[in-house]
């Protein structure tokens, strides 16, 4: 039933495919005034390949955000500042640092490779120009067009995106729109131009659920009729469980646990997985009160569970002191690194003594739901998925 | 939109009538009040009796013998254009002829003197048959006026002796100041009195008060004087009166007979038209009030046409800069130096321009030191030639200069700073990012996406600054002797020209209103969420 669907891609593409995009060791920090920088952001490593969604997901602040925007270069300088790190981008032209181009070079990839869409459809959309203006202005940007083509492609883009009589509206002001119609707007904008990866942040965060649920329905058939990686950032684990084929769980900056969405959903290794798991409240169950992250992360056995415990290996957690057997690498970040604890499932961990001349591979997982067929029929199911998983 | 537009322009008109009865009720309580200058300055080389008789005539021409309410609406029935009663004509030589006014009676003649039986009763009018000839109906109109003009001032005289001989008799009676220090009558006091019964033309002891007899010889004779003088001021005045109010009615025959074109247009005859607003003669000058305003006007605009887009061409440009590069030395010196010159009072800064840019003995002598045009100008031709004259256009230019100087620096500021914080504001917005993601170029985000988006406090600083500039020139006016609206107003002011000022009143107000409608249509044309349906 799957076949369908992946036979076609999967002859397209290469025996071993390349990320599309891949973040090594990035480090990104905000002027605060007096104070001493911010670190929003310390060694964060991932990757993301053709058609797959990674999924990256932590509280507020946690530095989701300012990955994705430093890939487009979009975090503010001053006050932001890059200290380190790459982010590799696979284009036409082969293996660029999105981080060392100049102004020029970013707008071309800017809105035509990658495309992004924001949290907030109210307020992402201009005011002042009507939805068809925003739409070719993108398309005149990125394609050699005349204006009759792009608005053949604009009207195009908004009837793909599923918004009735698509011509007429162009002429639409953003306020004529409800909210799930303007982030459909912000949708169609984003993707005109055929992007590679979309970076969506938060795409649904100020939708109701119905609205929220057609919203990344949408996104789902478009990355399969497109060809295009997702970078999906969310606090949502609903969400994440529905469409993500990896996970980047993050905390204050630094990632904490990266593995495939199957293997995260049954198998969370770090007590601040598990008590995001927690705290999501169950169907069926009677409880007076929800379980917080902090009751899981307060725990001292819950830093016990990891493989190899035994021998001295400690989740990293920034509100701990650090074990008393660290022994720090040189350079910055060194008192972290992120342990493949098990095949292919990845652990933000101390480096302890057990581990300090341990070198594991940096997180990069080619796993897509759409290759397997297995899983591809739990999906419907996914929303059940994460609320059986976790708790205890 | 057209219906909001057309509902406010409706809300205008009481809008305007509360604007021009504030303002008019405030300069009628003024000391001096209306019409002051008119009243006192007049009467030069005449006798007491006859400048007090030359200012009744002119309180009883201009109706500023009536009170301040009444003649606020006479105006208000004047400007109207919806108009009532019998149409207006109007002359050859433009001015608006209305229909003789009832003649007052003699003063407190039915409380003191008894009767009015000796009056003439003002007749009906009978419209007079007149010549088909324009000239001849003239002629016989200004014949009519002219006649009962004489007869009026006359009877006016009159009225003042009686005013006189009441006064002295008030004071035989132990009343002090019977007239007031307008030298208008005070009746409260004299009510409750009687004049004496004449015989035969004197007054009999007996119809002497008791408490005036008592008082001895000298009171009972001034009372007695006082008495006969009192009756026969009446008399004569009744005499006056009557011929006074034959040639009225003549007069009326003759308005009646229509000697003059109609103005306006009948909706029902005879009792409602509509006509032209008529904004009054002004006291001071002695011409219409719009042929003041004709004048002055494109003056002061001639101004402003300049200073304003000078303001805005600096202002926002540099507000936008300093915006793009906030903090920047650029930001920072501008910011300081708008506010600099914002601080200067445009008193100090016109008359430091005038001494050392303008005056040629001690300062640089580069422009004209006051007034609007060189004495020569009428004779220049109108550009310039080269090494003999200045030629019309650019000696005004350089006239205007200095003016245009001082309406301008102060303008910066404002505008800049709200340019700058409005476009600040919309940096960090939403859109802007979503703008960004999509590739737009810097330049481009700037000024298509958030210029775009901070036009509305632009818009809102147009309506207030364009119709302040049109009233408010009035410092620099002053200060460069330029004849435009803003001294216009200042002399309505101080001459106390009811005409000038509420017809000014008017214009200003009429044009602070538009310029607000104005806004507000912007507001809708530049934000596409600002509906008014």
């Amino acid at each position: 039933m799957a076949n369908t669907a992946t036979t076609p891609s999967t002859t397209s593409k290469a025996p071993t495919p390349k990320p599309i995009m891949r973040v090594d060791d990035l480090a990104v920090s905000f002027d605060n005034g007096r104070g001493p920088r911010i670190q929003a952001v310390d060694g964060v490593r991932m990757s993301v390949y053709p058609r797959q969604t990674l999924a990256v997901v932590g509280e507020s602040g946690c530095g989701k955000s300012v990955t994705a925007m430093s890939s487009m270069q979009l975090v503010p300088r001053p006050p932001g500042r890059f200290d380190r790190g790459r982010i590799l981008w696979t284009g036409s032209g082969g293996e660029v640092d999105l981080l060392t181009l100049n102004d020029r070079q970013m707008r071309e990839i800017r809105g035509n490779d990658i495309a992004m869409i924001f949290q907030e459809p109210m307020t992402s959309l201009n005011p002042v120009y009507t939805v068809g203006d925003q739409i070719l202005e993108a398309i005149l940007l990125h394609q050699n067009v005349t204006a009759r083509e792009a608005i053949d492609i604009a009207v195009q883009a908004m009837d793909d995106v599923g918004i009735p009589n698509p011509k007429a509206r162009l002429r639409a002001y953003p306020h004529q729109f409800s909210g799930g119609m303007r982030q459909r707007v912000m949708i169609a904008m984003a993707l005109a131009c055929q992007p590679k990866l979309l970076l969506a942040d938060e795409p649904t965060t100020a939708l109701d659920v119905t609205i929220q649920a057609q919203i990344l329905e949408l996104l789902r058939e478009l990355q399969q009729t497109r060809d295009m990686a997702v970078m999906l950032i969310t606090h949502n684990l609903g969400v994440v469980a529905e469409n993500a084929d990896v996970v980047c769980v993050m905390y204050a900056g630094r990632v904490v646990e990266y593995a495939n969405v199957f293997e995260l959903f049954s198998n969370p290794m770090h007590p601040y997985t598990r008590g995001l798991f927690a705290s999501i409240p169950k169907m069926r169950t009677r409880r007076d009160r929800l379980v917080t992250i902090t009751e899981v992360t307060e725990n001292p056995k819950e830093f016990e569970k990891l493989p190899g415990a035994s021998e001295g290996v400690r989740p990293w957690w920034p509100w701990h002191t650090p074990p008393k057997d660290l022994k720090a690498a040189p350079g910055p970040a060194g008192d972290y690194f992120l342990q493949e604890v098990k095949p292919n499932h990845w652990v933000g961990v101390w480096r302890t003594a057990a581990v300090h001349d341990h070198e594991s591979r940096a997180p990069d997982l080619t796993y897509r739901i759409v290759d397997d067929p297995e899983k591809i029929a739990l999906r419907p199911k996914a929303e059940h998925l994460a609320q059986s998983v976790g708790g205890d | 939109m057209l219906a909001y537009v057309i509902r406010r322009l409706l809300l205008m008109i009481p809008t305007l009538i509360g604007i021009t009865f504030l303002v008019f009720m405030l300069f009628a309580l003024s000391p001096g009040g209306i019409g002051a200058a008119l009243r006192f300055s007049g009467g030069g080389g005449q006798s007491g009796q006859d400048a007090r008789a030359q200012q009744a005539y002119l309180e009883d021409r201009y109706g500023l013998d009536d009170p301040a309410a009444v003649q606020y609406v006479r105006w208000l029935a004047r400007i109207s254009p919806i108009k009532f009663g019998n149409r207006d004509q109007r002359d050859p030589a433009g001015t608006i002829i209305r229909p003789p006014k009832p003649l007052k009676e003699p003063s407190l003649i039915g409380v003191l003197y008894g009767s009015r039986d000796q009056l003439v009763k003002p007749s009906p009018v009978v419209p007079a048959q007149l010549d088909d000839a324009p000239d001849q109906r003239n002629s016989a109109y200004r014949n009519a006026a002219s006649n009962y003009q004489n007869e009026r001032l006359d009877f006016i005289a009159a009225e003042t002796d009686l005013r006189l001989a009441l006064s002295t008799w008030g004071t035989t009676q132990g009343i002090r100041k019977v007239l007031n220090a307008k030298s208008k009558l005070d009746p409260s006091k004299l009510r409750g009195l009687k004049l004496p019964e004449l015989v035969d033309g004197a007054v009999p002891i007996t119809n002497v008060p008791q408490a005036i007899r008592d008082q001895g010889t000298a009171a009972t004779s001034a009372y007695i004087d006082a008495s006969r003088n009192v009756v026969q001021a009446y008399e004569r005045a009744i005499a006056v009166h009557n011929e006074a109010q034959k040639a009225r009615d003549h007069l009326a025959n003759v308005y009646a007979g229509k000697p003059y074109p109609e103005v306006g247009f009948p909706i029902i005859p005879g009792a409602l038209s509509v006509g032209p607003p008529d904004f009054g003669t002004s006291f001071s000058r002695s011409q219409p009030v719009l042929a003041l305003i004709r004048t002055a006007l494109p003056v002061t605009l001639l101004l402003n046409m300049i200073a304003v887009p000078l303001i805005y061409l600096i202002a926002i440009p540099s507000g936008i800069l300093a915006a793009t590069r906030a903090g920047s030395w650029f930001d920072v010196c501008s910011g300081a130096f708008y506010v600099a010159l914002w601080s200067v009072p445009v008193v100090w800064a016109g008359t430091l321009l005038i001494g050392f840019v303008a005056n040629e003995r001690s300062g640089l002598g580069w422009f004209p030191v006051a007034g609007l045009h060189s004495p020569e100008a009428d004779a220049m031709p109108f550009l310039p030639v080269w090494g003999q004259t200045n030629g019309f256009l650019l000696d005004t230019m350089l006239h205007i200069c200095l003016p245009v100087a001082c309406l301008v620096y102060a303008g910066f500021a404002v505008l800049s700073k709200q340019t700058r914080a409005a476009m600040l504001d919309n940096f960090n917005a939403d859109y802007v990012r979503t703008a960004k993601a999509k590739g737009v170029s810097h330049k481009d985000v700037v000024m298509k996406h958030v210029f775009r988006n901070s036009l509305l406090p632009v818009i809102t600083m147009f309506a207030a600054v364009f119709p302040a500039m049109l009233a408010g020139s009035v410092v620099v006016e002053k200060i460069f002797s330029v004849p435009g609206m803003g001294k216009l107003v200042l002399d309505g002011i101080n001459l106390r020209d009811r005409e000038l000022l509420l017809a000014n009143t008017l214009m200003i107000a009429t044009v602070n209103l538009l310029a607000l409608l104005l806004a507000d249509i912007l507001y809708a044309l530049a934000d596409p969420r600002v509906t008014y349906d």
